[in-house]
């Protein structure tokens, strides 16, 4: 199927720090997962594709028009944005009315209801937003967006806050509108997260694309990275010596009381480390895995292109 | 409609409201102080010089209004709300300032009933007030046509908009004269002037080189509301909504 967002040669910057470098991409129907650590630039792409901002460079072409120039092209297009703004003072359904009338749908009432009911909110509806937890507010900021039932629907982290049972919940509806045919770009810094919904992942890191595939196609990209574990042990050069005939390590580092351990398959290393310390008579105090988070596992990815 | 309506509910919070109004209610307060020891005949004089004068709390609490139309949207995040919309950026700046106007005026019939009030509190003919609404119409829209747009241009919107009242209106209007033509306040009061069947010497003062007349006021309202309008529409189309 064609791609409803088109991103073409993207670039935004403010001043000397540059958000978003170079991007070309393209959202089609089903489920993206835009993935990246924080400060990656994926909610200044959400925002230009919103067209909430300029692109300082490159173009932008929702359902084959630009948003910005486009105003009813809005009809079609919804955010749910990442930060906790919303009308406090509103209930939730004068907030999701306020949506729907703002959006000029038909009978703002009966679809304020509908999605009050798609997010599980009827029995909290007249509430003040104020009074919401983060992660009920994420459901009600998610209502307002799809009320006008649009076309491409635009999700900043929209499961920060919700408890285990919502986020199964807002995922499974996701995927829903995925699967009828929506555009739904869901940004994420959390790669089991993105895995459980969507069918295509978009990563990014510093601005730029990293990797651009199935969740199977970057999880094999990750896997052939080299990961660092930490060890805080009583004889680390013993220990070192017992890992060096190891399958999966790569590399080993003795500095002070601690080893380094860069292993090509951390679960073969950290499986086979606590018999060979048993065995050589050694105590490990702490064992840590030092570039686990994202944000590394991504410059790994973008080093590697 | 849904758009005026929703900023001017969020513009209109119950504390601010009364504190706007107080502020405004400052001419009438005064008119009221005044009143007591003023010759009967002169009491209309009085009224005019006051309102011309002391009537810049007024513009100061328009100012702290209408500057909020957008910019509390914008601070607190949820411009986006609004900005996604299918509706023309043109219509979104008219009903701003619409928002902006109709707050203002709220605004105004709360600071001139407090002249009202000053004048039965003296037992001068209330009649004289009729003309002075006018000035508090007329400012309202001046203002909301000009700190509607500042307030989603400029992140310290309050203080430049001070800056133009104070610096601008109060002392620079008065020493360039043709500054004075460009100032909402003396183009209010001139309308205001036109009106009234009397005008006090101060606030002839106040007028300075603005020559009294609705039409003329009039004119440079709406081109005031016309400037406002399309600065306010090319900075929704141009300038990044956040």
């Amino acid at each position: 199927m064609s791609d409803t967002v088109t991103i073409s040669s993207l670039s935004k910057w403010f001043g000397p720090k540059v958000a978003v470098s170079e991007v070309t991409i393209g959202f089609g129907p089903g489920v993206t997962g835009l993935l990246g650590p924080n400060g990656a630039g994926k909610t200044t792409l959400m925002r230009v594709v919103a067209g909430l901002q300029r692109p300082s460079q490159g173009k932008v072409s929702v359902l084959g028009a630009n948003p910005r120039k486009t105003p009813s092209i809005y009809r079609d297009i919804a955010l749910v944005p990442e930060d906790e703004a919303i009308y406090e003072r509103l209930t939730a359904r004068q907030f999701i009315n306020l949506a729907a009338r703002l959006a000029k749908v038909d009978n703002p009432e009966a679809n304020t209801q509908r999605v009050l009911e798609t997010v599980d909110l009827v029995d909290s509806a007249h509430r003040r937003l104020g009074g919401f937890s983060k992660g009920m507010r994420q459901r009600a900021k998610v209502a307002a967006a799809l009320v006008s039932d649009p076309e491409v629907l635009l999700l900043d982290e929209p499961l920060n806050g919700a408890d285990p049972v919502q986020r199964a919940a807002l995922i499974k509806l996701f995927q829903e509108l995925g699967d009828a045919g929506r555009t739904v770009v869901v940004s994420s810094h959390v790669l089991a997260e993105v895995e459980r919904m969507a069918g295509r992942v978009v990563a990014m890191v510093d601005g730029r694309l990293a990797a651009v595939g199935s969740v199977e196609t970057i999880r094999a990209a990750m896997t052939d990275i080299p990961r660092q574990v930490f060890v805080e042990c009583s004889d680390p050069r013993a220990l070192a010596a017992g890992l060096i005939e190891s399958d999966g390590v790569v590399g080993l580092h003795v500095s002070g009381g601690q080893l380094r351990i860069e292993a090509s398959d951390a679960g073969a290393v950290a499986l086979a480390m606590p018999q060979m310390a048993i065995d050589r008579g050694i105590s490990i105090t702490r064992l840590e895995p030092s570039d686990e988070s994202l944000e590394s596992v991504f410059r790994y990815l973008v080093e590697a292109r | 409609m849904v758009l005026a309506t929703h900023l001017y509910k969020r513009m209109m919070r119950k504390g601010r409201v009364l504190a706007l109004l107080a502020l405004a209610s400052v001419p009438g307060l005064v008119y009221w102080l005044a009143g007591f020891d003023a010759d009967p005949a002169d009491q209309e004089a009085l009224y005019s010089d006051i309102i011309a004068n002391v009537g810049y709390s007024y513009a100061i609490a328009v100012l702290i209004l209408t500057v909020a139309t957008l910019r509390e949207e914008r601070d607190g995040g949820t411009l986006p709300y609004i900005y996604m919309r299918p509706i023309p950026r043109v219509t979104l700046a008219i009903w701003s300032i619409l928002a902006g106007i109709t707050a203002a005026l709220t605004i105004a019939v709360g600071g001139w009933l407090a002249t009202v009030l000053g004048v039965l509190a003296v037992g001068a003919d209330p009649a004289m007030t009729v003309p002075g609404l006018t000035l508090f119409v007329a400012a309202a829209v001046g203002y909301a046509a000009i700190f509607v747009p500042l307030g989603y241009l400029v992140p310290r919107s309050l203080l430049v908009g001070l800056g133009y009242i104070i610096v601008i209106e109060s002392i620079l209007a008065e020493a360039v004269t043709g500054l004075a033509q460009f100032s909402i306040w003396r183009i209010s009061v001139s309308i205001y002037a036109d009106l009234a069947p009397v005008f006090g010497d101060e606030a002839l003062e106040a007028l300075g080189p603005v020559s009294p007349g609705v039409g003329g006021g009039v004119i440079k309202l709406t081109a005031a509301l016309a400037l406002g309008l399309l600065t306010l529409t090319l900075a929704l189309q141009r300038r990044d909504a956040l």
